[in-house]
Protein backbone atom coordinates (compact mmCIF):
# COMPACT_ATOMS: atom_id res chain seq x y z
CA UNK A 1 0.00 0.00 0.00
CA UNK A 2 1.39 3.36 -0.99
CA UNK A 3 2.88 5.25 1.95
CA UNK A 4 1.45 8.60 0.88
CA UNK A 5 -2.15 7.53 0.58
CA UNK A 6 -4.62 7.09 3.38
CA UNK A 7 -6.36 3.77 2.75
CA UNK A 8 -10.05 3.38 3.24
CA UNK A 9 -11.40 1.12 5.92
CA UNK A 10 -12.49 -1.33 3.24
CA UNK A 11 -8.91 -1.37 1.89
CA UNK A 12 -7.62 -2.33 5.30
CA UNK A 13 -10.24 -5.03 5.77
CA UNK A 14 -9.54 -6.56 2.40
CA UNK A 15 -5.78 -6.30 2.35
CA UNK A 16 -4.93 -7.03 5.95
CA UNK A 17 -7.89 -8.97 7.31
CA UNK A 18 -6.32 -12.37 6.70
CA UNK A 19 -2.95 -11.31 8.07
CA UNK A 20 -4.48 -9.90 11.21
CA UNK A 21 -6.55 -13.03 11.66
CA UNK A 22 -3.55 -15.29 11.07
CA UNK A 23 -1.45 -13.23 13.48
CA UNK A 24 -4.07 -13.57 16.22
CA UNK A 25 -4.73 -17.21 15.52
CA UNK A 26 -1.07 -18.17 15.59
CA UNK A 27 -0.67 -16.36 18.89
CA UNK A 28 -3.78 -17.72 20.58
CA UNK A 29 -4.64 -20.94 18.76
CA UNK A 30 -8.26 -19.94 19.19
CA UNK A 31 -10.46 -19.06 16.18
CA UNK A 32 -12.97 -17.11 18.27
CA UNK A 33 -10.26 -14.97 19.85
CA UNK A 34 -8.77 -14.39 16.42
CA UNK A 35 -12.14 -13.31 15.01
CA UNK A 36 -12.72 -10.98 17.95
CA UNK A 37 -9.33 -9.44 17.41
CA UNK A 38 -9.95 -8.80 13.72
CA UNK A 39 -13.21 -7.04 14.51
CA UNK A 40 -11.63 -5.01 17.28
CA UNK A 41 -8.71 -3.98 15.09
CA UNK A 42 -10.99 -2.96 12.25
CA UNK A 43 -13.07 -0.88 14.64
CA UNK A 44 -9.97 0.87 15.94
CA UNK A 45 -8.71 1.41 12.40
CA UNK A 46 -12.03 2.93 11.40
CA UNK A 47 -11.87 5.38 14.27
CA UNK A 48 -8.18 6.06 13.82
CA UNK A 49 -8.23 6.67 10.07
CA UNK A 50 -9.87 10.06 10.60
CA UNK A 51 -6.74 11.28 12.36
CA UNK A 52 -4.20 9.14 10.56
CA UNK A 53 -1.31 11.02 9.01
CA UNK A 54 0.11 9.33 5.93
CA UNK A 55 3.33 7.59 6.84
CA UNK A 56 4.23 4.06 7.71
CA UNK A 57 0.76 2.61 7.49
CA UNK A 58 1.78 -0.95 8.28
CA UNK A 59 3.68 0.15 11.38
CA UNK A 60 0.58 2.00 12.55
CA UNK A 61 -1.68 -0.95 11.77
CA UNK A 62 0.45 -3.52 13.58
CA UNK A 63 0.79 -1.33 16.63
CA UNK A 64 -3.01 -1.16 16.78
CA UNK A 65 -3.23 -4.89 16.26
CA UNK A 66 -0.75 -5.70 18.97
CA UNK A 67 -2.33 -3.29 21.44
CA UNK A 68 -5.77 -4.72 20.72
CA UNK A 69 -4.41 -8.20 21.27
CA UNK A 70 -2.82 -7.31 24.60
CA UNK A 71 -5.96 -5.51 25.73
CA UNK A 72 -8.02 -8.55 24.85
CA UNK A 73 -5.72 -10.85 26.79
CA UNK A 74 -5.85 -8.56 29.81
CA UNK A 75 -9.61 -8.15 29.60
CA UNK A 76 -10.27 -11.84 29.49
CA UNK A 77 -7.67 -12.39 32.16
CA UNK A 78 -6.68 -15.66 30.81
CA UNK A 79 -3.69 -17.00 29.10
CA UNK A 80 -4.04 -17.83 25.45
CA UNK A 81 -5.77 -21.15 25.09
CA UNK A 82 -4.20 -24.21 23.56
CA UNK A 83 -7.14 -25.20 21.39
CA UNK A 84 -5.80 -26.98 18.39
CA UNK A 85 -6.84 -25.61 15.07
CA UNK A 86 -9.98 -26.95 13.50
CA UNK A 87 -10.20 -24.52 10.66
CA UNK A 88 -6.59 -24.67 9.71
CA UNK A 89 -7.66 -26.46 6.56
CA UNK A 90 -8.39 -23.23 4.80
CA UNK A 91 -5.26 -23.51 2.74
CA UNK A 92 -5.53 -21.40 -0.35
CA UNK A 93 -3.45 -22.11 -3.38
CA UNK A 94 -2.86 -24.88 -5.89
CA UNK A 95 -4.84 -28.09 -5.56
CA UNK A 96 -2.69 -30.57 -3.63
CA UNK A 97 -3.40 -34.29 -3.41
CA UNK A 98 -5.36 -35.68 -0.40
CA UNK A 99 -2.15 -37.08 1.08
CA UNK A 100 -0.46 -33.71 0.77
CA UNK A 101 -3.42 -32.00 2.39
CA UNK A 102 -3.40 -34.40 5.34
CA UNK A 103 0.35 -34.11 5.75
CA UNK A 104 0.12 -30.34 5.58
CA UNK A 105 -2.64 -30.25 8.20
CA UNK A 106 -0.71 -32.52 10.58
CA UNK A 107 2.37 -30.38 10.05
CA UNK A 108 0.43 -27.19 10.71
CA UNK A 109 -1.17 -28.66 13.82
CA UNK A 110 2.19 -29.72 15.20
CA UNK A 111 3.79 -26.37 14.56
CA UNK A 112 0.79 -24.50 15.97
CA UNK A 113 0.81 -26.63 19.11
CA UNK A 114 4.54 -26.07 19.53
CA UNK A 115 4.17 -22.32 18.99
CA UNK A 116 1.65 -22.11 21.80
CA UNK A 117 4.20 -23.57 24.19
CA UNK A 118 6.74 -20.87 23.44
CA UNK A 119 6.53 -17.94 25.90
CA UNK A 120 4.31 -15.18 24.57
CA UNK A 121 7.00 -12.51 24.31
CA UNK A 122 9.12 -14.78 22.08
CA UNK A 123 6.12 -16.16 20.18
CA UNK A 124 4.93 -12.68 19.38
CA UNK A 125 8.21 -11.74 17.74
CA UNK A 126 8.45 -15.03 15.83
CA UNK A 127 4.92 -14.63 14.49
CA UNK A 128 5.44 -11.00 13.52
CA UNK A 129 8.62 -12.00 11.70
CA UNK A 130 7.66 -15.30 10.06
CA UNK A 131 3.88 -15.10 9.70
CA UNK A 132 3.29 -11.39 9.21
CA UNK A 133 6.62 -10.79 7.48
CA UNK A 134 7.82 -7.67 9.31
CA UNK A 135 11.48 -6.66 9.50
CA UNK A 136 13.26 -6.44 12.85
CA UNK A 137 12.97 -2.67 12.69
CA UNK A 138 9.22 -2.86 12.06
CA UNK A 139 8.79 -5.35 14.89
CA UNK A 140 10.81 -3.05 17.10
CA UNK A 141 8.40 -0.20 16.36
CA UNK A 142 5.38 -2.44 16.78
CA UNK A 143 6.26 -3.81 20.20
CA UNK A 144 8.09 -0.68 21.30
CA UNK A 145 11.33 -2.45 22.16
CA UNK A 146 14.91 -2.08 20.88
CA UNK A 147 15.95 -3.99 17.78
CA UNK A 148 18.44 -5.93 19.88
CA UNK A 149 15.59 -7.20 22.04
CA UNK A 150 13.65 -8.22 18.96
CA UNK A 151 16.64 -10.10 17.62
CA UNK A 152 17.14 -11.92 20.88
CA UNK A 153 13.48 -12.87 21.23
CA UNK A 154 13.23 -14.21 17.70
CA UNK A 155 16.32 -16.29 18.20
CA UNK A 156 15.19 -17.70 21.53
CA UNK A 157 11.71 -18.34 20.22
CA UNK A 158 13.01 -20.32 17.27
CA UNK A 159 15.37 -22.33 19.41
CA UNK A 160 12.60 -23.33 21.75
CA UNK A 161 10.28 -24.08 18.90
CA UNK A 162 12.77 -26.37 17.23
CA UNK A 163 13.26 -28.20 20.48
CA UNK A 164 9.53 -28.74 20.72
CA UNK A 165 9.09 -30.05 17.20
CA UNK A 166 9.72 -33.75 17.47
CA UNK A 167 9.15 -34.88 13.90
CA UNK A 168 12.04 -35.04 11.48
CA UNK A 169 12.31 -32.06 9.16
CA UNK B 1 34.62 -34.19 29.61
CA UNK B 2 34.50 -30.59 28.59
CA UNK B 3 32.90 -31.63 25.27
CA UNK B 4 30.22 -33.61 27.09
CA UNK B 5 29.36 -30.62 29.22
CA UNK B 6 29.27 -28.43 26.16
CA UNK B 7 26.94 -30.82 24.36
CA UNK B 8 24.64 -31.02 27.35
CA UNK B 9 24.46 -27.29 27.63
CA UNK B 10 23.67 -27.05 23.95
CA UNK B 11 20.83 -29.55 24.28
CA UNK B 12 19.49 -27.74 27.30
CA UNK B 13 19.67 -24.48 25.44
CA UNK B 14 17.52 -25.91 22.66
CA UNK B 15 14.70 -26.57 25.12
CA UNK B 16 15.01 -23.66 27.48
CA UNK B 17 16.14 -20.84 25.30
CA UNK B 18 19.40 -20.44 27.20
CA UNK B 19 22.15 -19.17 24.96
CA UNK B 20 24.62 -21.66 23.57
CA UNK B 21 28.21 -21.74 24.75
CA UNK B 22 29.33 -19.85 21.65
CA UNK B 23 28.94 -16.13 21.68
CA UNK B 24 27.42 -15.69 18.24
CA UNK B 25 24.09 -17.07 19.56
CA UNK B 26 21.33 -14.79 18.37
CA UNK B 27 23.39 -13.51 15.47
CA UNK B 28 22.53 -16.72 13.66
CA UNK B 29 18.81 -15.93 13.53
CA UNK B 30 19.59 -12.42 12.37
CA UNK B 31 21.89 -13.96 9.75
CA UNK B 32 19.01 -16.14 8.53
CA UNK B 33 16.77 -13.10 8.28
CA UNK B 34 19.35 -10.86 6.62
CA UNK B 35 19.27 -8.56 9.63
CA UNK B 36 22.95 -8.46 10.61
CA UNK B 37 24.63 -5.14 11.17
CA UNK B 38 27.95 -3.97 9.79
CA UNK B 39 30.82 -6.28 10.65
CA UNK B 40 28.62 -9.01 12.08
CA UNK B 41 28.36 -10.93 8.84
CA UNK B 42 32.09 -11.64 8.73
CA UNK B 43 31.99 -12.70 12.37
CA UNK B 44 29.17 -15.18 11.82
CA UNK B 45 30.54 -16.60 8.60
CA UNK B 46 34.01 -17.04 10.13
CA UNK B 47 32.55 -18.77 13.16
CA UNK B 48 30.28 -21.07 11.18
CA UNK B 49 33.25 -22.21 9.15
CA UNK B 50 34.84 -23.84 12.18
CA UNK B 51 32.19 -24.56 14.81
CA UNK B 52 30.29 -27.78 14.13
CA UNK B 53 27.92 -27.21 17.05
CA UNK B 54 26.88 -23.84 15.72
CA UNK B 55 26.49 -25.22 12.22
CA UNK B 56 24.07 -27.80 13.63
CA UNK B 57 22.27 -25.12 15.60
CA UNK B 58 22.07 -22.94 12.53
CA UNK B 59 20.31 -25.73 10.63
CA UNK B 60 17.88 -26.25 13.49
CA UNK B 61 17.04 -22.56 13.59
CA UNK B 62 16.47 -22.65 9.88
CA UNK B 63 14.11 -25.60 10.25
CA UNK B 64 12.12 -23.84 12.96
CA UNK B 65 11.89 -20.73 10.83
CA UNK B 66 10.75 -22.75 7.82
CA UNK B 67 8.12 -24.58 9.91
CA UNK B 68 6.49 -21.30 10.95
CA UNK B 69 6.75 -19.76 7.52
CA UNK B 70 5.07 -22.79 5.99
CA UNK B 71 1.99 -22.29 8.13
CA UNK B 72 -0.88 -21.41 5.82
CA UNK B 73 -2.41 -17.96 5.80
CA UNK B 74 -5.88 -18.39 7.27
CA UNK B 75 -9.19 -17.33 5.86
CA UNK B 76 -11.14 -14.85 7.96
CA UNK B 77 -14.64 -16.12 8.84
CA UNK B 78 -17.35 -14.34 6.86
CA UNK B 79 -19.12 -13.04 9.92
CA UNK B 80 -16.04 -11.06 10.90
CA UNK B 81 -15.91 -8.90 7.82
CA UNK B 82 -19.37 -8.83 6.27
CA UNK B 83 -18.82 -5.43 4.68
CA UNK B 84 -15.51 -6.16 3.06
CA UNK B 85 -16.24 -6.78 -0.60
CA UNK B 86 -14.11 -6.43 -3.67
CA UNK B 87 -15.06 -3.76 -6.15
CA UNK B 88 -12.58 -2.46 -8.70
CA UNK B 89 -10.38 -5.49 -8.15
CA UNK B 90 -12.95 -7.78 -9.74
CA UNK B 91 -12.53 -6.25 -13.19
CA UNK B 92 -8.77 -6.36 -12.83
CA UNK B 93 -9.15 -9.98 -11.74
CA UNK B 94 -11.10 -10.79 -14.90
CA UNK B 95 -8.43 -9.17 -17.02
CA UNK B 96 -5.57 -10.96 -15.27
CA UNK B 97 -4.12 -7.67 -14.07
CA UNK B 98 -3.69 -8.51 -10.37
CA UNK B 99 -0.64 -9.73 -8.52
CA UNK B 100 -0.45 -13.38 -7.50
CA UNK B 101 -1.23 -12.49 -3.87
CA UNK B 102 -4.25 -10.43 -4.83
CA UNK B 103 -5.54 -13.23 -7.04
CA UNK B 104 -5.27 -15.73 -4.18
CA UNK B 105 -7.18 -13.37 -1.89
CA UNK B 106 -9.97 -12.88 -4.40
CA UNK B 107 -10.27 -16.57 -5.24
CA UNK B 108 -10.58 -17.34 -1.53
CA UNK B 109 -13.12 -14.55 -1.04
CA UNK B 110 -15.24 -15.67 -3.99
CA UNK B 111 -15.60 -19.11 -2.49
CA UNK B 112 -17.67 -17.69 0.33
CA UNK B 113 -19.05 -14.33 -0.82
CA UNK B 114 -22.15 -14.62 -3.00
CA UNK B 115 -22.37 -10.85 -3.51
CA UNK B 116 -18.92 -10.61 -5.04
CA UNK B 117 -19.49 -13.75 -7.09
CA UNK B 118 -22.67 -12.29 -8.61
CA UNK B 119 -20.89 -9.00 -9.29
CA UNK B 120 -18.08 -10.89 -10.96
CA UNK B 121 -20.59 -12.68 -13.18
CA UNK B 122 -22.21 -9.37 -14.14
CA UNK B 123 -18.85 -7.85 -14.95
CA UNK B 124 -17.90 -10.88 -16.99
CA UNK B 125 -21.17 -10.69 -18.94
CA UNK B 126 -20.61 -6.98 -19.65
CA UNK B 127 -17.03 -7.61 -20.66
CA UNK B 128 -18.05 -10.45 -22.98
CA UNK B 129 -20.83 -8.32 -24.52
CA UNK B 130 -18.41 -5.51 -25.33
CA UNK B 131 -15.79 -7.84 -26.67
CA UNK B 132 -18.27 -9.65 -28.92
CA UNK B 133 -19.41 -6.47 -30.68
CA UNK B 134 -18.53 -6.45 -34.39
CA UNK B 135 -15.80 -4.20 -35.62
CA UNK B 136 -16.93 -0.97 -37.35
CA UNK B 137 -15.23 0.38 -40.47
CA UNK B 138 -14.35 4.06 -40.16
CA UNK B 139 -15.80 6.48 -42.77
CA UNK B 140 -13.58 6.67 -45.85
CA UNK B 141 -12.79 10.43 -45.57
CA UNK B 142 -11.28 9.69 -42.15
CA UNK B 143 -8.92 7.12 -43.56
CA UNK B 144 -5.40 8.49 -43.94
CA UNK B 145 -4.03 8.56 -47.45
CA UNK B 146 -1.30 6.05 -47.53
CA UNK B 147 0.93 6.39 -50.63
CA UNK B 148 1.47 3.17 -52.52
CA UNK B 149 5.06 3.01 -53.56
CA UNK B 150 5.54 0.20 -56.00
CA UNK B 151 8.62 -0.16 -58.15
CA UNK B 152 6.54 0.40 -61.25
CA UNK B 153 5.19 3.69 -59.88
CA UNK B 154 8.64 4.85 -58.94
CA UNK B 155 10.00 4.14 -62.41
CA UNK B 156 7.08 5.95 -63.97
CA UNK B 157 7.70 8.99 -61.80
CA UNK B 158 11.38 8.88 -62.66
CA UNK B 159 10.57 8.77 -66.38
CA UNK B 160 8.20 11.74 -66.04
CA UNK B 161 10.79 13.70 -64.10
CA UNK B 162 13.49 12.87 -66.66
CA UNK B 163 11.22 13.91 -69.53
CA UNK B 164 10.45 17.14 -67.77
CA UNK B 165 14.11 17.80 -67.21
CA UNK B 166 14.99 17.08 -70.85
CA UNK B 167 12.18 19.30 -72.07
CA UNK B 168 13.25 22.14 -69.81
CA UNK B 169 16.84 21.73 -70.93
CA UNK B 170 15.82 21.81 -74.59
CA UNK B 171 13.84 25.00 -74.11
CA UNK B 172 16.71 26.59 -72.20
CA UNK B 173 19.19 25.69 -74.95
CA UNK B 174 16.85 27.02 -77.57
CA UNK B 175 16.42 30.30 -75.73
CA UNK B 176 20.14 30.65 -75.22
CA UNK B 177 20.91 30.07 -78.84
CA UNK B 178 18.25 32.42 -80.06
CA UNK B 179 19.33 35.33 -77.96
CA UNK B 180 17.17 37.92 -76.32
CA UNK B 181 14.91 38.26 -79.36
CA UNK B 182 13.77 34.68 -79.85
CA UNK B 183 12.21 33.67 -83.09
CA UNK B 184 9.04 31.56 -83.16
CA UNK B 185 9.65 27.84 -83.33
CA UNK B 186 8.26 25.85 -86.24
CA UNK B 187 7.05 22.74 -84.41
CA UNK B 188 6.95 20.53 -87.52
CA UNK B 189 10.49 21.44 -88.43
CA UNK B 190 11.56 21.01 -84.79
CA UNK B 191 10.07 17.54 -84.77
CA UNK B 192 11.77 16.59 -88.03
CA UNK B 193 15.10 17.57 -86.62
CA UNK B 194 14.84 16.07 -83.17
CA UNK B 195 12.74 12.96 -83.48
CA UNK B 196 15.02 10.12 -84.29
CA UNK B 197 15.10 6.37 -83.91
CA UNK B 198 18.16 5.05 -82.27
CA UNK B 199 19.79 1.96 -83.73
CA UNK B 200 22.71 0.21 -82.13
CA UNK B 201 23.17 -2.55 -84.68
CA UNK B 202 25.87 -0.81 -86.69
CA UNK B 203 27.01 1.77 -84.30
CA UNK B 204 25.03 4.72 -83.08
CA UNK B 205 23.14 6.14 -86.02
CA UNK B 206 20.39 8.60 -86.20
CA UNK B 207 17.55 7.66 -88.59
CA UNK B 208 14.98 10.29 -89.26
CA UNK B 209 11.42 9.18 -88.63
CA UNK B 210 8.42 10.88 -89.87
CA UNK B 211 5.76 12.56 -87.91
CA UNK B 212 2.10 12.01 -88.55
CA UNK B 213 1.10 14.02 -91.59
CA UNK B 214 4.61 14.70 -92.83
CA UNK B 215 6.06 13.39 -96.09
CA UNK B 216 9.13 11.16 -96.36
Amino acid sequence: MAEDRVPTWEDVARRYGRKIYSFAYRLTGNPDDASDLVQEVLLRVRKGLANYTPGSFEGWLWRITRNAFLDDVRKKKRRPTTVLPDDDRAVVGASPSPDEVLASVRLSDDVQAALLKVPMEFRECVVLCDVVGLSYEEISNTIDAPVGTVRSRIHRGRKQLRGLLTWPM
Amino acid sequence: MADVNKTESMEQAAFTGVESVCDIGELMSAYLDGELRDGELEQVVAHLTDCLECIAEFHELKEARTAVRMLPMLQVPDRVMPAAHYGPELSAFLDGELTADEQVMIVAHLQTCTDCLLELQDLDAARTAVRSMPGVEPPIPLMPRIPVRSQRTSLKRLAIAAAGFIGAAAIAINMASSGPEATPVDLDEFADRHTVRVSVEDGLTGVPIFMHGSTP
